[in-house]
């Protein structure tokens, strides 16, 4: 088995005789790597959580970003290499302030999603005679949070470049066990405080570390405030109520 | 042997780059409350000899949206063009129709794409907003915008506006004592000014006549009350939410 | 040129495209394909087209410009008198409404104060579309700044972006006098950008073809310490004067305050009613109107007050 894939999984572009692309085989399983990232939608809006791993007690927790800003209307988790989702980011941001720009409008949660997927495709790709602009497909998966005019959504990408939307969704290392769990927890009609609960029950059962307001991040995205990362007072609340 | 023209040689020649003429004919937009209503005269112009009779001024875009175009017809029809190519591509990235504010948007950065070759084009853009209100916004050549209640634009302008600013904002006029004037007209007395316009901007600009084309785009829900007597009125569309769009056609003199 | 951009600007602001008189390459075809229709956007703002002529900027000349040759086809918009200034409890904005294509005046409802974010303002003199334009796209670039760097844009570093930008399109016709006023770190801030590349910090600016006349009112009254009431009818009453005198300004003045949560709309003043009513019920209002004509009543040339009586 390890033998016939050597040989195909070294070009990033180059199809196997099963009809495999193994180095993006081999991304999306750099996510499992990855810490547990949760997103969870209900018709108030969309939550999204994460668990930083703190590795060393020197380590400053507060300096861990997992969850970013796209825009007002717009947010973002993350697991896998980190430092690739700053790329995407910063793509799916100069996006959607680019279609504000140009159409005086907020982007769709959709479009800024395939916006993000387009970019994960461009690897190996080059132009005329230029250098490749990325040499192997992002190690990063992302859950895009968003609140448009069909309401709260939650989108989520992987290093191949599919998208699909979720009602609730995990990844990451515990992704498995979590997203059974979700499946039995979600419901059509979840206030936005039972998916925040929802979300770090979800957590807390595939952490090795006990949950507490240091090592997990909280964030929503809801339409009357747009998207927001909890402070430590508001997390605690909602860990406390848990 | 041929000889040089010797009377060329001896004047200097300048030679300009100029890509530009006048197509005369003028445009014209009100936005009521629920409605909006977007015309132009049908003529076409060069000079003092008239090219056709009928060449349309006034291009429906989407549902809930109408572009008039004035000044260099080449120009404006190939801006039309664009537009729609834009509007096309747009639908697809995004499943839905381009909203009237975003195409007001649109429109100002595609002519400012031009800014150091300009479309010699006045744009006046009519429909429906998101809000359901009627609504009007006008361009400069190379894109600067803004929203307004009525526009006139091209030959006549300058005999239309000062009409429209008496006749729909009330300017210098005195409400009578105990009354106001009201902030939006009845789809009735909207069309009669706009038909009267250019029946009067006939009589007074050459390049002004022929027919004159008429848009009515409707907010969702409104009744066609006002429109019953129309003469000619032709649907053009109606979207799933119940906007509609009407085209109404009238002649202008032929002088 | 190009290379500046792109320097500065994170997605490759609008560059002069290379070839460019084909108009396809406005867009690239990667708008059909991988981008999904993302293509202008993925770029920015597309590309500009110009004429293919060894002299561009006095093609658009020939045709645009109205004060050299005032039978030119494409009028662009101008005249305008526009201030800002600094002071105590903040910036005070006031600009007139008008805009004139020649002698004709195009609008009278111009918005002269462009809104950038809620903490910064821009004012428009020159080329309508040029300002309108680019501080928008200075919005967005802000807007990026502050998702990047997690903290607001400086207004001195908001300015200095709009005038590297317009300073690479320098000789190419470009016309805009602008003020960029907010407030940041360092408290109400003022800076006067133009598109000959000139960016000033200071107290106090007018700019367009009303200035001169606004600037004596302004500099009559102006203090530091005013109080918010004041500043704002000091704004008013320079806007006023400037639409007396000028030609080319006039119609309303719209009127904003800068504070250190940003920026409030205070109001619409007709200038017509300014000069025979004042600006109404408001604060800092004289309680009648600006006109000397209407402070002068029974003591005009026509109307002369009675001679005391010979002793």
């Amino acid at each position: 088995m390890f033998l016939t894939r050597s040989e195909y999984d070294r070009g990033v572009n180059t199809f196997s005789p099963e009809g495999r692309l193994f180095q993006v085989e081999y991304a999306i399983e750099a996510i499992k790597l990855g810490s547990t990232t949760v997103g969870v939608r209900t018709p108030d809006g969309v939550v999204l959580a994460v668990e930083k791993r703190v590795q060393s007690p020197l380590l400053e927790s507060s300096s861990i970003e997992k969850i970013m800003e796209i825009d007002t209307h717009l947010g973002c988790a993350m697991s896998g290499l980190t430092a690739d989702a700053r790329t995407m980011i910063d793509h799916a941001r100069v996006t959607a302030q680019n279609h504000a720009f140009t159409y005086d409008e907020r982007i769709k949660v959709e479009s800024v999603t395939q916006a993000v997927c387009d970019l994960a495709l461009r690897f190996g790709e080059s132009v005329h005679d230029e250098e490749a602009m990325m040499s192997r497909p992002f190690g990063v998966a992302l859950l895009i949070a968003g609140v448009d005019e069909l309401g709260p959504q939650l989108y989520h990408t992987d290093p191949s470049g599919t998208f699909m939307r979720y009602n609730a969704k995990a990844i990451g290392s515990g992704s498995e066990a979590a997203q059974s769990e979700l499946q039995d927890k979600w419901h059509k009609q979840m206030t936005l405080l039972e998916a925040q609960k929802l979300a770090l029950r979800v957590l807390k059962q595939v952490m090795e570390e006990k949950l507490d307001h240091h090592n997990v991040q909280l964030a929503q995205v809801t339409p009357q405030k747009g998207f927001a990362i909890l402070d430590e007072v508001q997390l605690k609340e909602i860990i406390d109520a848990m | 042997m041929i000889m040089p023209d010797m009377d060329s040689l001896a004047h200097p020649q300048e030679r300009r780059f100029n890509p530009y003429t006048e197509n005369g004919g003028t445009i014209l937009a009100i936005a009521g409350a629920d409605f909006s209503v977007i015309a132009g005269d049908t003529r076409q112009s060069e000079g003092y000899s008239i090219q056709t009779r009928y060449a349309p001024k006034v291009f429906r875009l989407t549902d809930r949206a109408v572009l008039a175009v004035n000044g260099f017809a080449a120009d404006g029809n190939m801006f039309v063009k664009k537009v729609k190519q834009r509007l096309e591509w747009y639908h697809h990235a995004h499943a839905k129709d381009m909203p009237l504010r975003a195409i007001a948007r649109l429109i100002q950065t595609m002519l400012y794409a031009r800014r150091f070759f300009p479309y010699y084009v006045y744009n006046i853009l009519g429909g429906i907003e998101e809000d359901g209100t009627g609504a009007v916004y006008s361009f400069d050549p190379v894109g600067s915008y803004e929203r307004e209640a009525c526009r006139a634009a091209g030959a006549a302008q300058s005999l239309v506006q000062p009409f429209l600013d008496n006749q729909i904002y009330f300017k210098n006029q005195e409400a009578a004592q105990g009354t106001s004037h009201p902030s939006h007209l009845p789809l009735e007395t909207v069309l009669s000014i706009v038909i009267d316009s250019f029946t009067s901007a006939t009589e007074r600009h050459i390049e002004v006549g022929d027919g004159l084309e008429i848009f009515i785009a409707l907010s969702k829900g409104r009744t066609l009350q006002g429109m019953e007597s129309i003469r000619g009125l032709q649907e053009l569309t109606v979207t799933e939410d119940g906007e509609r769009l009407f085209v109404m056609r009238r002649d202008l003199k032929k002088d | 040129m190009n290379s500046i951009l792109q320097r500065y600007s994170g997605s490759n602001a609008g560059g002069l495209s290379k070839s460019t008189i084909d108009e396809d390459n406005d867009f690239s075809d990667a708008m059909w394909g991988s981008e999904a229709g993302f293509g202008t956007l993925a770029k920015g703002v597309p590309g500009f087209v110009v004429p293919s002529v060894p002299d561009p900027a006095a093609f658009l000349r020939l045709h645009t410009d109205d004060h050299a040759d005032p039978s030119c086809r494409i009028k662009i918009q101008h005249g305008t008198t526009t201030l800002a200034f600094r002071f105590q409890g903040g910036v005070i904005v006031a600009v007139d409404s008008r805009a004139t294509a020649g002698s004709y005046v195009a609008s009278g409802t111009v918005k002269k104060v462009i809104e950038i974010n809620p903490y910064l303002l821009g004012t428009m003199a020159g080329g309508a579309a040029d300002c309108q334009y680019w501080e928008t796209y200075l919005g967005m670039h802000c807007r990026l700044h502050e998702l990047r760097n997690r903290e607001r844009i400086s207004v001195s570093a908001a300015s200095k972006y709009l005038s590297n930008l317009v300073y690479s399109y320098k000789g190419m016709g470009l016309s805009m006098g602008t003020m960029i006023c907010g407030w940041d770190k360092t408290g109400p801030a003022v800076f006067y950008v133009d598109s000959d590349g000139t960016r000033l910090k200071g107290d106090l600016f007018s700019v367009g073809s009303g200035s001169t006349f606004a600037y004596g009112v302004l500099d009559q009254g102006y203090r530091w310490d005013l109080t918010d009431e004041e500043a704002q009818e000091l704004g008013r009453r320079s806007i006023y004067a400037a639409g007396h005198r000028d030609a080319f300004s006039g119609n309303t003045c719209n009127l904003y305050h800068v504070k250190e949560d940003g920026w409030k709309f205070i109001g619409n003043y007709d200038i017509t009613k300014l000069h025979y009513e004042g600006p109404g019920d408001v604060a800092g209002s004289p309680g009648h109107g600006y006109g000397y004509d209407m402070r002068v009543e029974g003591r005009s040339s026509a109307n002369p007050p009675e001679a005391p009586a010979q002793a």
